[in-house]
């Protein structure tokens, strides 16, 4: 058999045998290598190279190798997953870098990280003054994550003691031109009520190329032709300034009458429309 | 426009803003928001009868406005 065929069989055998052993595996996010894992994998990469350009004398022997290094480490993450104890020696524990606003000076040391290490890092999560760090991480995987000051963390509705609307997923009903009745019926929906929405976005259904549906069964739209600009929904706008409007009129008209009974009877609407105003408000934002 | 005429405008206005926030509540999944959607439209609903019984009143005080 000549050298080339030689390689040829040994190379197609072992991408075969370590696309299905990698896979028994398990599937573990290649972005978050754990220095064990990193060693696994460099260790079969090697092998099956050595095994497929035919530098190892014993065929045999280099399938065995492949074997354990890829068994071995199946087995020790099944391990893993059961005991807590296995996790630590494999996957590694996290390390405390700063707590408390304070560096650790020990710890970076255990780490084995240069107070340099430490700022680039930081910077790589957009912080630039270790001072407004709370409390940093060292990942098993080697990243770091960053819990920032309570007044340095970004703003939320919540920190802001705002209200907002409580919206569920959209539901995508056209993809590429084609009807999804799935996400329709799970909206209690149909193929009728969609062409007449887009009836009345004045829209031809084979030009959609998405179309979604929010909770509230406002449509949006994207369509193969550019060149036609789609109206964006507008019904919770409209509906909040008509309320707000009769609000003001409510209030106008009690204003302007004579007679108290009738002012009263417009007072009271003026003011249960504000509060239905207040409370329905954050949801019709959109 | 009259007072009655005007006071007829606000209320198909309310009617229609109804009309929308019932047709939410309706698709609506989120049961919270389901909620706080078809409770309002009940208020809404309450605020549509006082003014309609306003009309009412109007109606027969200027009777020669009758009529939407």
């Amino acid at each position: 058999m000549p050298e080339w065929l030689n390689i040829l069989i040994r190379s197609a055998g072992a991408f075969a045998l370590t696309l299905f052993l990698v896979r028994l595996m398990g599937k573990r996010q290649t972005s978050r290598l754990t220095f064990f894992d990193l060693v696994t994998v460099i260790v079969i990469g090697v092998t099956a190279a050595a095994f497929s350009l035919n530098l190892v004398k014993n065929p045999a022997g280099g399938l065995i190798a492949l074997a354990v290094w890829t068994l071995f480490p199946a087995l020790i993450y099944v391990l893993a997953i059961k005991y807590k104890a296995v996790r630590d020696i494999v996957q590694g524990r996290e390390t405390v870098l700063i707590n408390h606003g304070k560096v650790l000076e020990d710890k970076l040391m255990e780490a084995r990280m240069t107070p340099e290490d430490l700022l680039s890092q930081l910077r790589k999560k957009n912080v630039f003054n270790f001072a407004d760090v709370e409390f940093a991480v060292l990942e098993p995987t080697g990243e770091v994550s960053v819990l920032l000051r309570k007044e340095k963390q970004p703003v939320t509705a919540k920190t802001l003691n705002m209200d907002v609307g409580r919206e569920s997923a959209p539901q995508t009903v056209i993809l590429d031109g084609i009807i999804m009745d799935e996400p329709l019926a799970a909206m209690g929906l149909n193929r009728k009520w969609l062409h007449t929405e887009l009836e009345k976005a004045g829209v031809a259904p084979e030009n959609v190329f998405i179309a979604q549906v929010d909770s509230t069964g406002q449509i949006y739209l994207d369509l193969f032709d550019d060149a036609i600009q789609v109206p964006r929904p507008k019904t919770k706008d409209l509906v909040l300034a008509t309320l707000k409007k009769c609000q003001a009129d409510c209030e106008l008209y009690a204003l302007g009458t004579q007679r108290p009974e009738a002012g009263e009877v417009y007072g009271r609407c003026a003011g249960t429309l504000s509060e239905v105003i207040d409370e329905i408000g954050p949801l019709l934002k959109s | 426009m009259t007072v009655a005429a005007q006071v007829k405008q606000t209320l198909a206005g309310l009617k229609g803003a109804q009309a929308a926030l019932e047709a939410f509540a309706s698709i609506e999944e989120n049961p919270e928001a389901k909620f706080v959607l078809s409770r309002n439209a009940d208020r809404l609903k309450q605020v549509i009868g006082d003014l309609h019984r306003r009309v009412g009143v109007l109606e027969y005080e200027e009777p020669q406005y009758k009529g939407f």
